[in-house]
């Protein structure tokens, strides 16, 4: 046999060089041409991003006087996708930590359940994946018991964390706005807009607070400041082992607003007082006490279209809103009963404006060569317009031949019927003869600023439009209405009781059925005194005396005044814009100032409400108006100005819903507030010299600390636990993993259970205060009802429609 | 049939011994009866620096998951060059022994590896699945299986070199003999069961039949016969199901990662995570991090790829090639059949051991629980493995007597 030794050592040689160079080579391509993508995994596995919150700015008046402030709290959290990884879905942890902060373990369950459907209240608004707040302002004792024993308390968190401060609680609430939890959809619309490329302000995170109602919303891109990311390695079961690099947090920038805290809270004050008592006095047309559900201030500069004060009754203390807001805290806030204290309606509510729209009214009719500044005109005690006799104002005319002076300062309604009617007829013969309606007074009430969104800086859904009735909107109702219309005819209503109003229900369909495109001669005369359908906001009547009083200039007004960087820079001057100019004359606009001027010679229907006040030093100006609403009292409304005998510098509006005659309610709040900015009457000047700010204030430094520098409890770590006053901890975005077990993801529930569902705080939560139609109306938390004319209501069939010949008569002024 | 010819000068082809750069390096003239002269120190230098690599390695495995459980951080640091202390001294052992007398003993170790492995069976524990381990005590366990890859290599050995010294003995019997030999220890092993382990002894005795002469038919129909007992073992359900899991987890890494896979996913990340020059000892984030399981044992491999980069962990493999090339040298240069089976049988071992160790780190070979030689920290390994060095070095040490006459 041939010695094959060497040959067989030889191939055991090449056998063992082959292996290792097989392993070298494998060796070189993971280390070397694979390596991006391993490193990529590596980096994901034991690298964690902890977000270090930036803290939001502050609100502050136009003095630089702080309105919204941050404070902080330790607040306990409980992440669920993290406890459902649990063994027993977390029912152990939730047990211990139920025992240590004091509440019942199946609350902690329910309160970090995902709302849906079917599952019981309370229940988690936001994102599934959100660690949800369970207890906030908690002590240092139970953080620290939950940072030393964190495999006691997995997927449970306790830091400090940033909230929203209202130094005056309710004061300016419904501007200012609040804060809430970032929802899924919104992280997704930040990442595809990054993805994208496209602006829409600072990144978002996980446990984001974005604005969820005005300023904050509106500026949320200026307030809500860039979020530090610290990106810590950990090990495999979470634990940081140390901080391998981080960026700053950039405090939000600081919003100065033209509000002032010192006239804002004169006009909560006189509102809430007004109110108060006029719901002490009789109604002499009803024999019950007012009752005065509601009313709105608002004083705004006319040279500037600045806001200087937003006041709604009833109101709320955004306060509720800080850390999670309960469903009963909400249900509180969006309760009928209790008035809809959220809802703004200095901004949003809709009110059929009575006389004080005979601004417009005139306006229109001078302009338009109806009527003359120089004319004299009769003003009957009644008016037959179409088929039917409309009344003064309590039936009183005035004796002999009166000019637009005096029918403005006396409110005189048959003039006015007269000249809509004149119009009615005029535009009707122009539709005949085949050319298009002029609709003079709807376009001169468009020219104001009505019926339209004034375009103030509060979110679109936070302002309404008001309605000026012409033919197009009344066909475009009939056109959207008009089966439902002929079916209730049909039916004639065969569920209400009472058969008195079922007739008339069912009479009423059946006009509307027929004719309810028609705009009729009586909607014209109602639109002429600010009554029918016609409805404006209190901010709207402010924007359009603005006009009145600066040349004819229609504001889009603003609250914003400036934006400030953190070193308090001023990064940007916001101002109002001039949205267009009333096509009204100076010297209609002056005739009219001067008409309802507070002059002895005048004697203006709303200078009784002055009395006592010293109209030497400020001459005031100023309209009533008080619009009849079926089945409810009078809204009485007062707009003014002043001083009236130069350049007016404020106007202020104000109303009260059901309160009675526009002289006795809504005027003294206006005074209150005019006396309280001038300081009469023994109050201290809101503004010495009655001159309101005009620089940007200086806000040196800032009111809230920087997050500071320590390490989050969910990661392991124990931090120091500080009382609530020190600045805030950073929040891990992304729980710690167990690599050897499998985690459980909770279920996407993207339609259901989160804030965009309920009435939550979420964007879709608030419920959209909008009336615009018929449909929409029934849901409004402030129904508009302004037909004294026997409409059922804002959402009855027909509205608006067929009343003549149906209903009471009578012209409220 | 012929004599194995004992050439002094080795195989053909290869100079003679002390004529090379590296020999005449090492060795002075005029200090040939040294010790010096005596030992061959390359292969005793690759071992020792694995060793010691591998000292720094679990050293960097061990601390942080020490430091967590607070104890003291350089534990692991101090067994593992306390168990090298040892293997030195056994190695040390082994390398003086007589020639002779070390081929008498052979069966001795044999029959005591043997007894370990009835043993283990009897009174051993389960550590990760396998049954391998008896528990003395005071913090000590012993792995005889470790030790049986040195009984089998020697046995063997003794076996076929005393077989060839008697005339009459036939060829053909040689291969059953050999079988029934590797065959206890194989045995017991599978019933632990430790299938790396078994794969081990089954590449040793191929390697070391192979150099035996064994005709290719033979060696041809073991390798057949071996694939027909794995699948029959799958078929029947011999192997446990973490075993089976572990092969379906090669087979498809990216199916599971938190599963049966998930070792080899930590293991590949940890390794890409070095680079080409390493993250530096102690500042491995996936070692830091615990990421890789049992990463001071099997997957220490790992902590060089990550902390040493391609560098390191490339001069891991290199220096396994230094000691095998060596080895294999050697068996070419032994002045016996015993000497050519020593070394052959020990280079087959560490071969095929270091491949798979290091395969399974990089995701090329199933997950076997098989530590790295010297490297990995293990008593019973580390004292196996240096024993074997021991055996090469006496075998060295003899074809230098044979050489100088």
């Amino acid at each position: 046999m041939p010695d094959s030794f060497p040959l067989r050592l030889a191939i055991l040689r090449v056998l063992v060089v082959s292996l290792l160079v097989t392993l070298a080579a494998r060796l070189y391509y993971l280390q070397v041409l694979d390596q991006d993508k391993l490193v990529q995994t590596a980096n994901r596995q034991h690298v964690r991003e902890v977000i270090l919150p930036a803290p939001r700015g502050a609100i502050v008046d136009d003095r630089g006087r702080p309105l919204v402030t941050n404070r902080s709290s330790l607040v306990v959290s409980v992440n669920r996708s993290e406890l459902l990884a649990e063994h027993d879905q977390g029912a152990a942890v939730l047990a211990r930590l139920a025992k240590l902060i004091k509440v019942p373990a199946a609350e902690l369950a329910r309160r970090i359940t995902p709302c849906a459907p079917d599952v019981p209240k309370p229940c988690w608004n936001g994102s599934p994946y959100q660690p949800v707040p369970v207890l906030t302002d908690t002590t240092p004792d139970v953080v620290l018991k939950i940072a030393e024993r964190r495999e006691d308390y997995p997927g449970v968190t306790a830091e400090a964390q940033t909230l929203r401060q209202y130094p005056y609680g309710s004061l300016a609430a419904h501007s200012l706005g609040y804060v809430g939890p970032v929802t899924q959809e919104e992280l997704d619309a930040a990442a595809g807009r990054a993805a994208s490329g496209r602006p829409g302000g600072p990144a978002l995170h996980l446990n984001a607070q974005v604005g969820r109602s005005g300023l904050e919303r509106t500026y949320d891109g200026d307030l809500r400041g860039t979020d530090g990311v610290r990106y810590v390695t950990v090990d495999n079961r979470g634990t940081v082992l140390g901080v391998q690099r981080e960026t700053e947090p950039q405090r939000g920038d600081t919003l100065v607003t033209s509000l002032d805290r010192d006239v804002q809270a004169i006009a909560d004050r006189a509102l809430a007082a007004e109110i108060a008592r006029r719901r002490t006095e009789i109604d002499q047309n009803t024999g019950r006490p007012y009752a005065a559900p509601s009313g709105a201030a608002v004083v705004m500069d006319p040279q500037t279209g600045r806001v200087i004060a937003l006041s709604t009754s009833p109101t709320y203390d955004p306060t509720v809103f800080v850390g999670g807001i309960s469903r009963k805290e909400l249900a509180q806030l969006t309760d009928e009963r209790a008035g809809v204290p959220l809802v703004s309606r200095a901004v949003q509510g809709q009110f059929a404006p009575g006389s004080t729209f005979k601004l417009a009214s005139t306006s229109a009719e001078v302009m338009s060569g109806r009527a003359s500044l120089s004319g004299s005109y009769s003003c009957p005690g009644s008016l037959l317009v179409g088929n039917r006799q409309k009344k003064n104002f309590e039936g009183q005319g005035i004796a002999g031949a009166i000019d637009l002076r005096v029918a403005l300062a006396k409110s005189c309604d048959t003039i006015f019927y007269g000249f809509a009617q004149q119009d009615w007829y005029s535009d009707e013969s122009r539709v005949d003869g085949g050319q298009k309606a002029a609709e003079v007074l709807q376009r001169m009430a468009r020219a104001y600023g009505f019926g339209r969104d004034p375009a103030i800086d509060l979110p679109d859904g936070e302002q309404t439009a008001g309605r000026i009735v012409d033919r197009a909107f009344k066909k475009g109702r009939w056109d959207a209405n008009k089966a439902q219309y002929c079916a209730d005819a049909r039916r004639g209503y065969p569920d209400v009781a009472d058969a008195a109003r079922r007739s008339f229900l069912t009479r009423l369909a059946q006009e509307n059925c027929a004719d309810g495109w028609r705009f009729r001669v009586g909607d014209a005369a109602d639109l002429a005194i600010g009554q029918g359908e016609t409805t404006v906001s209190p901010l709207q009547l402010a924007i359009a005396y603005s006009a009145l009083v600066n040349g004819g200039t229609v504001w889009e007004p603003r609250i914003g005044r400036a934006v400030l960087g953190p070193d308090g820079r001023v990064l940007r001057d916001l101002k109002s814009k001039a949205h267009n100019k009333v096509p009204v004359s100076a010297q209609v606009l002056d005739y009219i100032r001067s008409s309802l001027a507070f002059t002895p010679a005048n004697g203006a229907s709303g200078s009784v409400a002055f009395a006592g006040f010293p109209l030497d030093k400020v001459l005031v100006g100023g309209k009533t108006g008080t619009a009849e609403v079926f089945g409810k009292q009078d809204t009485s409304w007062f707009a003014s100005w002043a001083p009236a005998n130069g350049r007016a510098r404020y106007v202020v509006v104000a109303m009260i819903e059901q309160a009675g005659l526009g002289a006795r309610a809504a005027a003294p709040v206006a005074r209150t507030i005019l006396e309280g900015i001038y300081g009469l009457n023994g109050t201290k000047a809101a503004f010495p010299g009655g001159a309101a700010p005009t620089a940007i204030p200086k806000v040196a430094g800032n009111t809230a600390a920087r997050s500071d520098r320590r390490s989050p409890t969910g990661t392991g770590t124990p931090p120091v636990p500080s009382p609530p006053a020190s600045s805030p901890s950073p929040a891990v975005t992304r729980s710690p993993r167990r690599p050897r077990r499998e985690r459980r993801e909770a279920p996407r529930r993207r339609s259901r259970g989160s804030a965009a569902d309920g009435p939550g705080p979420g964007p879709a939560g608030r419920p959209r205060r909008r009336s615009g139609d018929c449909a929409g109306g029934r849901g409004s938390p402030t129904p508009v009802r302004p037909d004294p004319g026997g409409r059922v209501g804002g959402c009855a069939p027909g509205a608006g429609e067929g009343r003549e010949g149906l209903g009471k008569g009578g012209a409220p002024t | 049939m012929s004599m194995i010819r004992v050439r002094p000068g080795g195989s053909r082809g290869l100079p003679p011994l002390g004529r090379t750069p590296l020999d005449r390096g090492l060795v002075g003239p005029g200090r040939r009866d040294s010790l010096w002269w005596r030992v061959d120190w390359v292969i005793a230098g690759s071992a020792l620096l694995l060793s010691l690599v591998g000292a720094l390695l679990v050293w960097s495995a061990t601390r942080p998951r020490l430091l967590e459980a607070g104890g003291n951080p350089d534990a692991y640091l101090e067994r593992h060059l306390l168990n090298l202390a040892i293997g030195l001294a056994l190695g040390l052992l082994f390398a003086a022994v007589d020639y002779r007398l070390l081929r008498a003993y052979a069966p001795l170790i044999y029959v005591a590896s043997a007894v370990g492995l009835v043993a283990v069976l009897l009174v051993g524990s389960t550590i990760n699945g396998a049954h391998s381990w008896i528990v003395l005590g005071g913090g000590f366990q012993v792995q005889p299986s470790e030790f049986a890859k040195v009984a089998l290599v020697a046995g063997m050995a003794v076996l076929l070199a005393e077989r060839r010294t008697q005339e009459a003995a036939h060829r053909s019997a040689d291969v059953p003999l050999v079988l029934a030999l590797a065959a206890v220890p194989m045995g017991l092993v599978m019933l632990q069961p430790d299938l790396g382990t078994a794969m081990v002894f089954v590449f040793t005795v191929l390697g070391v039949l192979s150099l035996a002469g064994v005709s290719a038919r033979w060696l041809l129909g073991l390798i057949l016969l071996g694939v027909v007992v794995v699948f029959g073992a799958v078929r029947l359900g011999v192997l446990k199901e973490y075993q089976i899991e572990r092969f379906k987890a090669f087979t498809n890494q990216d199916a599971d990662t938190l599963g049966a896979a998930y070792n080899i996913t930590q293991a590949r990340i940890a390794i890409g995570n070095g680079g080409l020059l390493g993250t530096g000892l102690f500042k491995g984030t996936q070692t830091n991090g615990k990421f890789v399981p049992e990463q001071q044992t099997d997957f220490v491999f790992t902590v060089a790829g990550e902390e040493l980069g391609l560098l390191g962990a490339g001069g891991i493999v290199l220096l396994f090639g230094l000691l095998l090339w060596r080895t294999l040298r050697l068996a070419g240069r032994s002045p016996d059949l015993f000497g050519r089976l020593v070394a052959g049988g020990v280079a087959s071992w560490f071969a095929f051991q270091a491949f798979v160790n290091i395969g399974m780190t990089l995701g090329i070979m199933p997950i076997t629980g098989l530590p790295l030689p010297f490297v990995s920290y293990g008593g019973s390994a580390m004292f196996a493995n240096w024993m074997a060095i021991g055996l090469l070095l006496n075998v060295h040490a003899r074809s230098r007597e044979v050489e100088r006459g």
